[in-house]
C-alpha cells in the first residue's frame, strides 16, 4: 500500500482505482538475479494477491532445462522464483502474452500490467486501461487490488501526441519495423497511426516493437483500434513512415551475417502462429534449428505442430521467452522476425542479430 | 544551509554525501553484495554506499533496481539515505521496501561527495552544515536567438575571468525580479526589457558557499552593451556555444531552466 501511495504521489494521482487483474514482470532469474529471488521469497512469506494475477516468462523451460544445458544452480533458483510467485497466489502462466491465454480485460476495465508488449496490447487493442507498470509496482497493485489513477487510466492520458502516416502496405515483418521506427521517433509519446489495416496478430508485433524502441504504452490505429474514433488529432505534429524507413530499420537492426538459430518469440507465439510455423518448416526444412517460444498452454494444445517442428531439429519452449532465456551460451547469432527481440538481444544476451521476415529466413536457411 | 524538498520515505539519516552528477541504475551500477559503486560515469566508482547519503538526479534502467536496493539494505551495505532531484518509481519503491529515508525535489548539482548531510525524511529537508546559502539573480538577456555573456573583471570578489550571465546578490527581502532589472541597467546600460521567464532556482557551489541562483530570461531590442567595472568583455552567443567558454559553475543549467 505504501508503494502505491508513493507512486501515486509521484505522479500526482488523486486516488487509487480498483483493478480486475494484474500481470507481473520480473520472473527470469537471468534478469532479476539473487536480489529479486531474495525479495520475492521474503515477500511470499505473507503477501497474497487479491485479484487474478499472471506472471512473465522465466529464464528457462521448467521441464526441458537439462536438455538445454542450463546450469543446475540456475534451474534451482529459477524454480524457487516460480514457487515464490505461486505461493503468493499468482497463476503460473510464465507468459508475456496473457491476452493469448484467456486474460482479456474488456473495454474500459482498469488493470495493472507490467510487460510492455502486454501493456500496449491491453490499452490499444482491447481498450482496457493500464500504465506501464514495473515488476514491483504491478505486484503491489495485485496485493492491494488497486492502482494509482493517472496517465493511461485517464481519458486525457489516452489522447495521441503524434500522427504517424504510414505510406506503404505493411505485411509480415513490416509491423515490427513500423513499431521500431515509430517508437524511436515518438519516444514516450502516444502515436496515432493511419494508412493501413492490421489483424490482432499484426498489432501484437507492432506494439511489442513500439514499446521497446519507445516508451509508449499505447497507440491508436485509424479505423481499427477501439478508441481511435474518439481521439482528438487536430493540430498534432505528424510524421511519415515509408518503405525506405522500414528497409533502413531492418538493416540497422541487423549486425550478424550467418545465423546459428532461427528464434521465434518475443512476444510468445499464439497457437495459430505455432501451427503456421510447423507447416512452413515441414514444407522447407531448415538446416539450422528453429526455436519457438510460446506459453505452456499453447504448447500443450498443439502437440502435433510441436512434433513437426522438433522432428526438423527445432525446439518448442514454454515458460520462457527469447531474450529472458539463457540462449547466449548456445548461439552467437540469432535470426528473428521479432522487432522487440532484435532490439534487446544485443544488450541483454550479447548476441548478434539478423532481423528478417520468417519466410525469407526459412528460404535462406533451407 | 537547509534545503527544502519533498518527503518520499520518512526517517532521519546523517552521513557523508556520495554524489553522482548523472542518473543511476542500481542494476549493474552497484555491486548487489558489497554495495560498491561500479558505474564509472558517476565519478564515484569504488566508493561504498554503506553509511553514506547517496545523492543523484534520478534512477534509470530496469525495475529490478528496486530489489537491488532492498537486498543492499538487508545486508547492511545500502545507503543511509537517498536524495534525488526527481524521484522515479524504481528508486522510490526500492527505498520504501528497504526503509531508507528519502527526499526529492532537491537540486542535487550543489552537493559534493564528502559533504556532511542531515536528511530529514519527515520534513522533506536536507541540511548541509558548514555551507552558507547566498541568494543571487542570474539574468539571461536574449536578442534574436543569441544570449549575452560577460567576462567577470579582476575587480570582483569571485570567479574573476569567468564568463557569466548578468548577475548580482540579493539583499534582504528584496524582490528577485526588481534586482534582476536593476543589475541589467548597471552592468549593460540596456533598457526596455521584455520579461519572458523565471526559472526554478539552481544551486551552484563554491567551497563553503552555495549560490542559490534565481534565473530570469528577458528579451532586449538592442545588442549595444555598455559595460561597468564588474565585467571587461561581452559576447552575444548561441546557447549551444556556452561549452566553449570557461564559465561560472552551472551556467548551462541556469540557461536551461529558462530556455526550452
Amino acid at each position: 500500500m505504501r508503494i502505491l501511495l508513493a507512486l501515486g504521489e509521484l505522479s500526482e494521482a488523486e486516488r487509487l482505482v480498483p483493478i480486475t487483474s494484474a500481470h507481473v514482470s520480473g520472473a527470469s532469474y537471468k534478469m532479476i538475479g539473487d536480489p529479486g529471488l531474495e525479495f520475492l521469497e521474503d515477500f511470499a512469506r505473507d503477501a497474497r494477491v487479491v485479484v487474478p494475477t499472471t506472471v512473465n516468462p522465466l529464464g528457462t523451460d521448467l521441464t526441458q532445462w537439462e536438455e538445454l544445458g542450463i546450469p543446475p544452480e540456475f534451474a534451482e533458483k529459477q524454480g524457487r522464483i516460480a514457487h515464490a510467485y505461486e505461493t503468493m497466489g499468482v497463476r503460473p502462466s510464465f507468459s508475456c502474452t496473457p491476452y493469448l491465454i484467456g486474460v482479456r480485460p474488456s473495454f474500459g476495465e482498469h488493470v495493472a500490467w507490467a510487460e510492455s508488449n502486454a501493456v500496449c496490447f491491453a490499452n490499444s487493442v482491447l481498450g482496457a486501461r493500464t500504465n506501464r507498470e514495473g515488476g514491483p509496482s504491478a505486484l503491489a497493485a495485485a496485493i492491494v487490488g488497486a492502482t494509482p489513477e493517472y496517465g493511461l487510466h485517464t481519458d486525457e492520458g489516452r489522447e495521441p501526441t503524434t500522427i504517424v502516416h504510414v505510406r506503404t502496405s505493411p505485411r509480415g515483418i513490416d509491423f515490427s519495423l513500423i513499431g521500431l521506427v515509430a517508437g524511436e521517433r515518438v519516444g514516450a509519446g502516444l502515436p496515432f497511426f493511419d494508412g493501413f489495416q492490421a489483424s490482432e496478430e499484426d498489432l501484437k508485433w507492432l506494439g511489442a516493437a513500439l514499446a521497446s524502441s519507445g516508451g509508449c504504452g499505447m497507440f491508436h490505429l485509424d479505423r481499427v483500434t477501439p478508441e481511435a474514433r474518439r481521439t482528438r488529432t487536430k493540430g498534432l505534429r505528424s510524421i511519415t513512415i515509408n518503405r525506405h524507413d522500414l528497409v533502413a530499420a531492418k538493416r540497422s537492426f541487423t549486425d550478424g551475417s550467418e545465423a546459428d538459430v532461427i528464434a521465434l518469440g518475443s512476444p510468445q507465439l499464439s497457437g495459430d502462429e505455432v501451427r503456421v510455423i510447423a507447416q512452413r518448416v515441414d514444407r522447407t526444412p531448415p538446416r539450422i534449428p528453429v526455436w519457438v517460444f510460446t506459453s505452456r498452454i499453447v504448447r500443450d494444445a498443439n502437440s502435433e505442430a510441436v512434433a513437426i517442428i522438433e522432428r526438423h531439429g527445432g525446439r518448442v519452449l514454454a515458460d520462457t521467452c527469447l531474450e529472458v532465456t539463457l540462449l547466449e551460451h548456445r548461439f552467437g547469432t540469432v535470426a528473428t522476425p521479432s522487432g522487440k527481440g532484435a532490439y534487446y538481444l544485443p544488450s541483454l544476451c550479447k548476441q548478434k542479430v539478423i532481423l528478417d521476415d520468417i519466410d525469407r529466413l526459412l528460404e535462406r536457411y533451407a | 544551509m537547509k534545503i527544502r524538498g519533498r518527503r518520499i520515505v520518512a526517517g532521519r539519516a546523517e552521513g557523508r554525501a556520495l554524489a553522482s552528477a548523472v542518473p543511476f541504475s542500481f542494476v549493474g551500477g552497484a555491486d548487489p553484495v558489497t554495495g560498491t559503486i561500479l558505474d564509472p560515469t558517476t565519478g564515484a566508482a569504488d566508493e561504498r554506499l554503506a553509511g553514506r547519503v547517496f545523492v543523484f538526479p534520478h534512477g534509470k534502467g530496469s525495475t529490478v533496481g528496486s530489489y537491488v536496493i532492498y537486498g543492499l539494505a538487508k545486508r547492511g551495505v545500502g545507503p543511509a539515505g537517498i536524495v534525488n532531484a526527481s524521484a522515479d518509481g524504481i528508486v522510490a519503491v526500492g527505498a520504501i521496501l528497504a526503509g531508507i529515508p528519502m527526499v526529492d525535489r532537491i537540486d542535487t548539482g550543489g552537493v559534493r561527495t564528502g559533504d556532511p548531510l542531515i536528511l530529514d525524511g519527515d520534513r522533506g529537508t536536507v541540511e548541509i552544515p558548514g555551507v552558507r546559502a547566498t541568494p543571487v539573480v542570474s539574468v539571461i538577456l536574449r536578442n534574436r536567438g543569441r544570449i549575452l555573456i560577460v567576462r567577470r573583471s579582476q575587480a570582483v570578489g569571485s570567479f574573476r575571468g569567468h564568463w557569466s550571465a548578468i548577475s548580482g546578490h540579493l539583499e534582504g527581502r528584496e524582490d528577485p525580479k526588481s534586482r534582476a532589472i536593476q543589475e541589467v541597467r548597471e552592468e549593460t546600460g540596456l533598457r526596455g526589457l521584455a520579461f519572458r521567464a523565471a526559472g526554478s532556482s539552481v544551486h551552484a557551489r563554491n567551497d563553503s558557499t552555495m549560490y542559490v541562483v534565481h534565473p530570469f530570461l528577458f528579451d532586449v531590442a538592442s545588442r549595444r552593451v555598455r559595460l561597468d567595472w564588474e565585467n571587461d568583455e561581452y559576447r552575444w552567443v548561441r546557447p549551444e556555444e556556452l561549452d566553449r567558454f570557461k564559465t561560472v559553475p552551472r551556467l548551462n543549467d541556469v540557461v536551461a531552466t529558462v530556455l526550452r
